[in-house]
């Protein structure tokens, strides 16, 4: 029964995953992701947990601290990532 | 003559080795009514401070110490403690005392700073049914996928220990205790999370967690051979929306305890013992709101934050530390930057069992707190 209960969830959240990737898959919406800004993935990403920081907040060298710290805290993507602190360090 | 400017330049170059401290701290006061008996008290509250060493683009060492002084005392505790490398885009390594990914609350959610309210959901802390860090080693990356992205963490701890009758707090047997910096009978606990962001614009977060322990007995014992089973839902939802003027921040988390049964002989007074039978299944839940109105044209009205927050925690009915309790919280947040705030909130919790009082308990809680992240 548990076991069951088990394979159950794991169902239902693949089906979610294929659900939201079928939609999310449509050629327009996958290059106007690719093409996102640097200071747009700042403005949606910071703020999922605190405030979105100004880049003068911190100079090159902490923000490349910071950024491996956020990266890996935050789950962020590789591209993600560069993008955002490369717009940080670009604008501070 | 070059080779002095050469010298001023260098002291102006950042060393491959960077280190930095950052953290976060919080003061307030508190003010309590349980079930009739009223105290209050300013409290020195929490300083947390976060020692980040970079040794290259792929490999730091961080950590973060929890000084509490709320008890009257000063209590050090390790929060985290561990080594991460990045082994490629899509995969980095953690090892030693980490932050569990179970849900995200604890993880992401728990500086002052960041938690919109100035306590944790019921079912976290002392008495949580969840694992909040542990030591071990875990893999985590994100990739895109489609438009959205996904990210994940696969983790194997030290397990988790069954508390019993022959340990320190007998009426909490059956309870597990997670943070563990030797395991108890050489069987780990192995646990992943996988998040969904399925919109470009991130706003939106759906997580799923399992963790799992085949033994959380003391070897050599009779319990030796129960095990545990854990999941989670995690849901965000953080958009500035025009249409309300203002930010919405939705968090929500709900998570599942199951722990195989089997009698507690209890001591509960000398030479007076108990058996406890009890299906061993613990729930939580929280759900959260906030919303923020950032696009009035009052730098004032624009710094404010009104926040909302019900929680539940269950523990297993006839169990030493049987809990069904309920929260409601409500506050208004002033934002001083964008890393500091003032929260006022004010604080309902009912229901019964736990720590506080046998019985029946009302508890109305104010709270006025100024937490810093720096």
């Amino acid at each position: 029964m548990k076991t069951l209960k088990i394979i159950g969830f794991a169902a239902v959240v693949i089906s979610i995953i294929a659900a939201f990737t079928l939609q999310s898959c449509s050629s327009e919406k996958v290059a106007a992701y690719k093409n996102k800004s640097g200071a747009q993935l700042w403005g949606e990403n910071c703020i999922r947990c605190h405030n979105i920081p100004s880049p003068a907040s911190f100079n090159d060298t902490d923000w490349s601290t910071i950024q491996l710290h956020m990266r890996v805290r935050a789950n962020l993507s590789k591209e993600q990532s560069d993008k955002i602190f490369e717009f940080l360090k670009s604008a501070n | 003559m070059v080779f002095n400017l050469q010298a001023q330049q260098n002291d102006f170059k950042s060393s491959n080795n960077q280190f930095m401290i950052r953290g976060f701290g919080d003061v307030g006061f508190n003010s309590f009514n349980l079930n009739g008996d009223k105290s209050s008290s300013f409290n020195a509250g929490g300083f947390s401070p976060i020692f980040l060493f970079k040794q290259s683009d792929r490999l730091m060492f961080e950590s973060e110490l929890e000084m509490d002084m709320s008890t009257g005392s000063l209590d050090i505790g390790l929060e985290y403690a561990d080594i991460m490398y990045v082994l490629n885009d899509y995969v980095t390594v953690r090892a030693g005392k980490f932050l569990v990914p179970f849900g995200t609350f604890m993880e992401r959610l728990h500086p002052s700073w960041v938690n919109r309210m100035p306590t944790k959901p019921l079912g976290f802390g002392h008495d949580g049914i969840a694992p909040m860090s542990g030591v071990g080693v875990e893999l985590r990356g994100a990739f895109r996928i489609g438009s959205g992205t996904m990210n994940y963490s696969v983790y194997t701890t030290n397990g988790p220990t069954l508390k019993t009758p022959n340990g320190e707090e007998p009426m909490e047997s059956g309870m597990l205790m997670f943070d563990n910096l030797k395991d108890n009978n050489n069987n780990r606990a192995f646990g992943t999370r996988i998040g969904l962001l399925p919109f470009s614009d991130s706003s939106t977060e759906i997580g799923f967690s399992y963790y799992a322990a085949g033994n959380v007995g003391t070897k050599e014992t009779a319990y030796e051979n129960i095990g545990a089973k854990l999941f989670a839902f995690d849901f965000s939802f953080v958009k500035q929306l025009p249409e309300i003027g203002g930010i919405v921040d939705i968090k929500s988390q709900y998570a599942k305890s199951t722990i195989d049964n089997i009698t507690y002989t209890v001591e509960e007074e000398p030479g007076v013992f108990e058996d406890l039978n009890f299906n061993n299944v613990s729930s939580s839940y929280y759900g959260q709101l906030s919303y923020r109105p950032t696009m009035s044209g009052n730098s004032f009205i624009k710094n404010l934050e009104f926040v909302g927050r019900y929680s539940k925690l269950e523990t297993p009915v006839g169990s030493g530390f049987a809990t069904n309790k309920k929260e409601f919280s409500f506050g208004l947040n002033y934002w001083l930057s964008w890393h500091s705030l003032i929260k006022l909130n004010y604080q309902n919790i009912t229901g019964e069992g736990g720590h506080d009082v046998v019985g029946k308990i009302n508890e109305k809680a104010l709270f006025l707190n100024w937490a810093i992240g720096f």
